[in-house]
Parts: structure tokens; C-alpha cells; sequence
């Protein structure tokens, strides 16, 4: 397993020290936010084996959950927009932008399209 | 300055002067934090107490120190050096950009139409850009006298700050650059057309010398530049163009000599690749309006304001900073509108205009874009209404720019049923009702605040004089007949417009104002090109017009080399 952020810029440059500073508070283990822990999947088959706990790589996801386009078509239906399929990323909007398995999720669109009122589990 | 830099030969023009001077570089950091507090204090960098500053490796400075040694901006340490057994796969062209948006695609494609083995890195998973004008000077149906009469036009909306080679370099080729953007872009199946002169209403004669335009349109919304992009995007692969998607640059290949050799770039799996340019690498990445350190540093004007873009974190700002070069000076140019919310030819209309919480604030024949500079703090967070009841149509007929009928305000009405045309969805703002509390409420203003304004607005408009702001007695129109209406706008950063400094080749230099071999920078990257308080809107789809040309002219550039 690497060690890679998954931060969608400069991993090893800025980016990816505004994003370590982020993540100060490190939960210590699943909290009432995890859509997983209820699920029997343990830390590891995010995190892997690595010691430091630090963000998961989206394809960490898409291996679960599968191919972003099939996903996209389950949620196509939602009003007012499909949250997995946009004109900024497709089909490919890093999951963690919205769901968060250790805080509570948060509508990433939401700032900018206020009537985007969908809520994120 | 305690520091004397020699410039070997030719002294460099007043703009390139200042940018070194005053400009931030690694280089030039440290030079300066030598020079001690008075040279820090010349600089303007910040509010240092001046024993900090004499004292620079001195731990927590505003710009901190970097684990290598240089002083640098605290947001910007340079990285460790991503070693080659960290690469999993290296490939060589002769020219890589950088970015596939405004500058990046035509830069691509006019590259590979000169003959180079050309490489697109881009960190979405497409071609990304936005906006839908962009304009040119045509040439052959403008006085040469005009064209210059533009070109002093330009420097004066820049506050005579940018730098004027790259403002005629614009002027003289855009409209062959804007022309060949349309015709290759139409190639890949886009929907553009030339609107030519009739949009550039107010400059068809500058000085009086006739002019004319080439004005590309990729619309209408909610298509924009960047399905153009896309478009243009098709015709470059069938030129041989690669494109490689998902796939962020992350560091340069840097010789000892400081000539750039390529960059690295990381993939969706993870894993690093090494892109080697043998001609150059062409930086296209974009401003750096999601970079809250970067933005805060370089613009705090627009701290509590909102943005437009996604994921314009300033990497190549960050690249081409680590290789030696030099932002332009603090109070960057920055560039917010609101055109979606309600019709943009009534957006600089002087109607009644309020603040987010339904006061009167500005004498309203301010134009829209720049009334962020009212409207920056996080209360207001660039959130107004412009209100105006039901005699728009008849009283307000003498202003500038153009009414839409009640029937066509629709089109921008969220709470209105009718199928919308042209606009984005999403964004359209604008109501009706039939009492200013419901108004208020509607724009989410408050409405005990929103009827006091209006009293007043209808006392001041009733004497004649505009007693509170000064507004013109032609611009006053009362606010009486039900229904009313309020276009709720939120101006939020569509672009920051100030850059690296760059040559007329749009190479960067380095902090003694030579170019770095192999780099060069355009878009919104490049700088030299505005300097005001905010963009200009003198010419429709200047920005869009100046990252067609020059992508364009870099292009071409550096494939034959
Ligand atoms: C809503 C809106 C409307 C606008 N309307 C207009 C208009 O009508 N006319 C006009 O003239 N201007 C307009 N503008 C401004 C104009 O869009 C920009 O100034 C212009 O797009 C800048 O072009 P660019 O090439 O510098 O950057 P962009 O077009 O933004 O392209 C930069 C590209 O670089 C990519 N990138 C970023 N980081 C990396 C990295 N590390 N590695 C690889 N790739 C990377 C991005 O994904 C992106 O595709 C508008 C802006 C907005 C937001
Ligand atoms: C569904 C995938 C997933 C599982 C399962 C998971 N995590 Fe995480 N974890 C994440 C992600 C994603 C982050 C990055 C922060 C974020 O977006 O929430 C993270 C971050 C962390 C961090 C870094 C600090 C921080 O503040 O967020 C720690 C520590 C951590 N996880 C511990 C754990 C432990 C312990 C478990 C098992 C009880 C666990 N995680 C299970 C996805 C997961
Ligand atoms: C080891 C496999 C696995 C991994 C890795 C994984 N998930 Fe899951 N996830 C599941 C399972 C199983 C469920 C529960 C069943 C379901 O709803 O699909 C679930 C549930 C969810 C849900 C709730 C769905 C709902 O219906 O409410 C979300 C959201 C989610 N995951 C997102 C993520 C994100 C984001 C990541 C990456 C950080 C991730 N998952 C990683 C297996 C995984
Ligand atoms: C823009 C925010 C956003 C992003 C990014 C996002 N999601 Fe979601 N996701 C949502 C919302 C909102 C829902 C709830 C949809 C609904 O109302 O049913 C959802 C639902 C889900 C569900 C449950 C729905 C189902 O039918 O399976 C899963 C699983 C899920 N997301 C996984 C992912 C994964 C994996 C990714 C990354 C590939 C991702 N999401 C990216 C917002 C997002
Ligand atoms: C930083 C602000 C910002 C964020 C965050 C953002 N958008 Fe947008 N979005 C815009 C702007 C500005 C436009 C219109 C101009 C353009 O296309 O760039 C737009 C356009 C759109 C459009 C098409 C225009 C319309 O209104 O019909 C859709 C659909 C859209 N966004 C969906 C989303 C979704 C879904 C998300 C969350 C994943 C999202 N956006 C996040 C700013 C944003």
C-alpha cells in the first residue's frame, strides 16, 4: 500500500499541507458518522496496513463501490441534479470531497448552486 | 535596496523592473531578508515587527523559512525531489503543456501544427475551462491609429501597471489567433460562431479611429469554453496531440543549470510519470482562486468573497515558483461578476441597489463588476440586489444598456415554472412580488431594512437630488408600483488575472530577470497582462481572447525552437 494523499493537486507540495492541516483531529476509531463500520469493513480495507491513518485514495472507493458511471446512473434520478454525474468532474468527482466516513458529510456544490439542497450520507 | 542586482547588459523596462523589485522569488526573498528590515519594509511584504525581520531564520515568519535552506512563503516549501525509482513510466515529446483549458488546447495544437510531438497533461478528467467570449482586434478593418488607441486604452484600465509589449503583442495578433480558435474548434464539432464587431458596442471607435473584432462565442449558455475546449481538444488528437486526463502535474525536471527538462505528473493509480520536453514545457494551469494561503497573500481583497472555479489550487504558480520565478507584486488583479443571476444587459443598470442585508450602499451607476469592492466583507460576501418596481420598462428606458420585459424576466425566475433558455439553471436569480416584504424575503434581504431603503430611495428620488450618494437626477426612479421586482446577484471570483512574470516569448524569469530555459507560462499564469484593482471589461472576452493568442503564439513558439 502507498502513501500517496489523494489530493487532487501538489500531493507533496501545498496541497498536501492544507490538507494535513485539516485533518488535525484524528478520530480515533469509527464514529457515528461511518457508513462502514456497521458493515463488518475494518479500518484496514481503507487504509491498508499503512501505520499513518491519513485521506484514502478515491480508487480505494471505486473498488467497493465500483465503476463511477454505474454509480452515477443509480443516483440519476435525484432532484435537483445527480450529485455523481457534473459538468465540473462527469462521473469522476473525488467521493471524498462529499462523503466523509470520520465527520459528517458535506455537499460540496452547496456554496455555489444554493438550491442543490441534496444531503449526503 | 541594500542589494545591487547587476543586470549584465540591457536595463529592463519599467514593468519587468518593478515585478523584480517588488515581485516575490525565492531568489529575490532571500536577497531581501539579507537587505534586512528596511529592505522588507520597501517591499511592502507584510506587517512584520522589525526585529523579526532583521532576525529571518527566526521560526513562524508570515513567509516562514523552507526545510531546504531558502526562504520562501511559508505555503510554499519546496517539495523533496521525487526520485526516479519513484517513476513508474517516463515518456519524451517536444513540447508538454501543462493544463487543458483556455491557453493550454490552442498552445497544444498550435505546437503540434508546427510540427512538435506534443503531450497535454491535465489534471480533470477533460478539458476544463469556462466563460463563452473571447475577442480579437481585426486587423484589416482597423486604423493602425486605432489599434494604438486601444492598446493606451488597455494600459489605462491596468492603472499603467501591466506590461504594454504584451498588451500590442494581443492586439496585433488576436484576431488571427481568435479566427484559427473558431475554425479549428468548429472542426471538432463545437458551437461557435464570430460575432464580430456589433457586440463591442462601446469601442467600434476608439479616439474616434474606426475599429473592428473578431469576437469567438461558445455558447449559448449553458454550453461555454469548455465544451469549446473539448472540441478544440478532438481536432488537436487528430493533429497528435496525447492527452493524458487524471493527471495532475506535481513537479518539474530541473537541470543544475536550472533549464527545465520536463515534469512530473501523478496519475489516478498514484503512481508518478516523468513527461520530458525536449523543446519546453508550457505551464497552463490557471489562477490559483482555491488556494485559500495563495489567495489571502496575494489578494486579500476577495477573502470573504466566493469563488467560481473548482481545483485552481495554483500549481503552476507553485511549479514556476520553485524553478526560480517571480510572482507579480501583491494586489493581484482579480476578476468577479454576477451576469447569471438576472439579465446581463441590466447589469450595470443604476436601479435601486441594496446589500445582502437590504441597505442602500453605493451610488449605483458603479458598474457591476466592481461592486465587490463594496461588498467584501463576510457579511455581505459580495451578495446585493438590484430592485425596481413595475414601470421599469418606461421609466428606465433612457439608461444605457438594454431592458428585459417583464415576460422575459422569467427565463431568470427560479420560482418560475417556464422552461429556461440560454442561462444557467442554477444560477438565475431574480423575483417578483407583490409587496416589498415578500420581495425582501424572496431575495433574502431583511425586510424591516428593505421598506426603510425604500422610503428613503422614494424621498430622495421625490426631491430630485440624490442627497445620500450623489447619484445622477436621471438615474432616479421611484421604487412605488407593485409588482416589484429584485435581482439577487452574488459577484464571486471568476478569475484572478495577475501572474509569473514572463518575456514577450511568454518564458518565465527568474529573479534576474533572465528566462529560464525550457518554461514558459500562459493564461491567467502569465502575468504582465492587467495590473488594476480589477479586469476590465473595455473589450468583451478580452481574458478569454488573450489565453486563445497567446497559447497560440507559444505554441508555435516553442515547437520551433
Ligand atoms: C463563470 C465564468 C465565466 C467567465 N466568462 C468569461 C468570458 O465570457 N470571457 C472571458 O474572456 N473570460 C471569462 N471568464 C474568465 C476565463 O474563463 C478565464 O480567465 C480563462 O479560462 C483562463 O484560462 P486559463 O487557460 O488560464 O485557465 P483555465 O481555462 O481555467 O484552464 C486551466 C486548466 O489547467 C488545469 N490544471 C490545473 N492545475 C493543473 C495541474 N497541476 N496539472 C495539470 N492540469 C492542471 C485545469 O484543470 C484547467 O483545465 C469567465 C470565468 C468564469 C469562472
Ligand atoms: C470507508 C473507508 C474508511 C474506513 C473503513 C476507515 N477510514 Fe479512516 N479515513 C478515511 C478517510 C477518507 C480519511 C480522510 C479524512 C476524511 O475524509 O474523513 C480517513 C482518515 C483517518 C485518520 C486521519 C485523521 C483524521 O482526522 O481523519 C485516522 C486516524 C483514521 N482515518 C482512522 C481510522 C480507523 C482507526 C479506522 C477503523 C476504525 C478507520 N479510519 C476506518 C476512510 C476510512
Ligand atoms: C471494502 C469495501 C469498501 C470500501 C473500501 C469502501 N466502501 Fe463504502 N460501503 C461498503 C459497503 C459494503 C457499504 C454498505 C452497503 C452499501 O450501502 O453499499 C458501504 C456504504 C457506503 C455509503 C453509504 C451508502 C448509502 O446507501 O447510504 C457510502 C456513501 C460509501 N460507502 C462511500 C464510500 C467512500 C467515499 C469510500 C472511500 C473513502 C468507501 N465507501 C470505501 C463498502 C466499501
Ligand atoms: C457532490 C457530492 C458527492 C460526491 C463527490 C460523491 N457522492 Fe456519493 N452521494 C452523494 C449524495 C448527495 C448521495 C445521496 C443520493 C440520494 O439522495 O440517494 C450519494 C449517495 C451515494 C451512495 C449510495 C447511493 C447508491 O444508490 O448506491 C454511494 C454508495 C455513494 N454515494 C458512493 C460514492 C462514491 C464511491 C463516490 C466517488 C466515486 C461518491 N459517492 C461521490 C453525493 C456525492
Ligand atoms: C466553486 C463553485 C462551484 C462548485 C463548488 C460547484 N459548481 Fe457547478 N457551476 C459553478 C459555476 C460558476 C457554473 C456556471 C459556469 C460554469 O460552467 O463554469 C456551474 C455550472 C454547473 C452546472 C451547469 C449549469 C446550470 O446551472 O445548469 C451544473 C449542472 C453544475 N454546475 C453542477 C454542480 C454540481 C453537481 C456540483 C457539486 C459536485 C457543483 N456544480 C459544484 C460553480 C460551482
Amino acid at each position: 500500500m502507498n502513501n500517496l494523499t489523494v489530493s487532487r493537486s501538489l500531493g507533496v507540495g501545498l496541497a498536501g499541507l492544507l490538507a494535513a492541516a485539516s485533518l488535525a483531529a484524528a478520530p480515533a476509531k469509527a464514529a457515528r458518522t461511518s457508513k462502514h463500520a456497521g458493515q463488518g469493513i475494518t479500518c484496514v480495507q481503507c487504509h491498508g496496513k499503512s501505520a499513518r491513518k491519513e485521506a484514502v485514495p478515491m480508487r480505494q472507493c471505486v473498488g467497493c463501490h465500483g465503476d463511477t458511471v454505474a454509480l452515477a446512473a443509480r443516483t440519476a434520478q435525484i432532484k435537483p441534479t445527480n450529485p455523481h454525474q457534473n459538468r465540473h468532474y462527469g462521473t469522476q468527482a473525488d467521493c471524498n470531497l462529499c462523503h466523509h466516513e470520520h465527520a459528517v458529510s458535506e455537499n460540496l456544490c452547496l456554496p455555489c448552486h444554493t438550491r442543490f439542497t441534496f444531503q449526503v450520507p | 535596496m541594500s542589494q545591487e542586482h547587476h543586470q549584465n547588459d540591457l536595463e529592463p523596462d519599467p514593468y519587468t523592473k518593478r515585478v523584480l523589485e517588488d515581485g516575490l522569488s525565492r531568489r529575490s526573498f532571500l536577497s531581501r531578508a539579507a537587505g534586512g528590515a528596511a529592505a522588507l519594509g520597501l517591499s511592502g511584504l507584510g506587517s512584520l515587527p522589525a526585529e523579526a525581520a532583521t532576525a529571518p531564520e527566526a521560526k513562524g515568519l508570515a513567509f516562514g523559512l523552507s526545510g531546504d535552506g531558502g526562504a520562501t512563503l511559508s505555503f510554499l516549501p519546496k517539495p523533496r525531489p521525487i526520485r526516479d525509482r519513484e517513476i513508474s513510466e517516463t515518456l519524451t515529446f517536444d513540447v508538454v503543456v501543462v493544463g487543458a483549458g483556455a491557453s493550454g488546447v490552442p498552445a497544444a495544437l498550435s505546437a503540434a501544427e508546427n510540427g512538435a510531438k506534443v503531450a497535454v497533461i491535465q489534471k480533470a478528467p477533460f478539458a476544463l475551462s469556462q466563460g463563452n467570449t473571447g475577442s480579437g482586434v481585426d486587423l484589416a478593418t482597423s486604423e493602425k491609429a486605432g489599434v494604438e488607441a486601444l492598446v493606451a486604452r488597455l494600459i489605462a484600465d491596468s492603472n499603467h501597471r501591466c506590461d504594454p509589449k504584451l498588451i500590442r503583442q494581443w492586439a496585433y495578433n488576436s484576431g488571427e489567433a481568435v479566427r484559427w480558435v473558431i475554425d479549428r474548434a468548429r472542426k471538432g464539432g463545437a458551437t461557435v460562431v464570430d460575432q464580430g464587431s456589433p457586440v463591442q458596442r462601446a469601442i467600434l471607435k476608439v479616439n474616434g479611429y474606426p475599429m473592428g473584432y473578431v469576437t469567438s462565442f461558445f455558447g449559448p449558455k449553458p454550453y461555454t469554453t469548455g465544451d469549446g475546449m473539448r472540441s478544440l481538444a478532438q481536432t488537436a488528437e487528430k493533429a497528435g496531440v496525447r492527452f493524458f486526463y487524471n493527471m495532475p502535474a506535481v513537479q518539474l525536471v530541473q537541470a543544475r543549470s536550472g533549464e527545465v527538462l520536463g515534469v512530473i505528473a501523478r496519475g489516478a493509480d498514484g503512481k508518478y510519470r516523468k513527461f520530458l520536453a525536449k523543446k519546453g514545457v508550457i505551464l497552463a494551469t490557471g489562477d490559483y482562486q482555491n488556494n485559500k494561503a495563495m489567495s489571502d497573500y496575494f489578494v486579500p481583497d476577495v477573502k470573504h468573497l466566493g469563488r467560481k472555479q473548482l481545483d485552481k489550487t495554483g500549481d503552476g504558480f507553485a511549479l514556476a515558483y520553485w524553478a526560480g520565478g517571480v510572482f507579480e507584486p501583491i494586489g493581484h488583479t482579480k476578476m468577479l461578476h454576477d451576469f447569471d443571476a438576472g439579465p446581463p444587459s441590466m447589469c450595470d443598470m443604476p436601479f435601486l441597489a441594496v446589500d445582502r442585508k437590504g441597505r442602500r450602499f453605493v451610488n449605483e451607476t458603479v458598474e457591476m463588476s466592481l461592486l465587490n469592492n463594496y461588498l467584501r466583507d463576510a457579511e455581505n460576501a459580495g451578495h446585493y440586489s438590484q430592485i425596481f418596481d413595475s414601470n421599469y420598462m418606461t421609466q428606465a428606458a433612457a439608461w444605457p444598456g438594454k431592458l428585459i420585459s417583464p415576460e422575459g424576466l422569467k427565463n431568470y425566475m427560479p420560482d418560475d415554472p417556464s422552461p429556461k433558455k440560454g442561462v444557467f439553471e442554477s444560477q438565475v436569480n431574480t423575483h417578483v412580488a407583490g409587496t416589498l416584504e415578500e420581495l425582501a424575503r424572496k431575495i433574502e434581504a431583511d425586510p424591516a431594512t428593505l421598506v426603510a431603503t425604500v422610503k428613503r430611495y422614494n424621498e430622495v428620488v421625490a426631491s430630485g437630488k440624490d442627497s445620500d450618494f450623489g447619484k445622477p437626477a436621471d438615474r432616479l426612479i421611484p421604487v412605488m408600483q407593485p409588482p416589484f421586482y429584485g435581482i439577487h446577484r452574488r459577484v464571486r471570483v471568476s478569475a484572478i488575472c495577475s501572474g509569473m512574470l514572463v518575456d514577450e516569448r511568454h518564458q518565465i524569469l527568474n529573479a534576474e530577470g533572465k528566462p529560464i530555459k525550457g518554461l514558459f507560462a500562459i493564461g491567467n499564469l502569465g502575468g504582465g497582462f492587467y495590473g488594476g484593482v480589477d479586469y476590465p471589461l473595455t473589450v468583451f472576452g478580452l481574458s478569454l481572447g488573450r489565453c486563445y493568442t497567446f497559447g497560440y503564439l507559444t505554441g508555435r513558439h516553442v515547437a520551433r525552437l
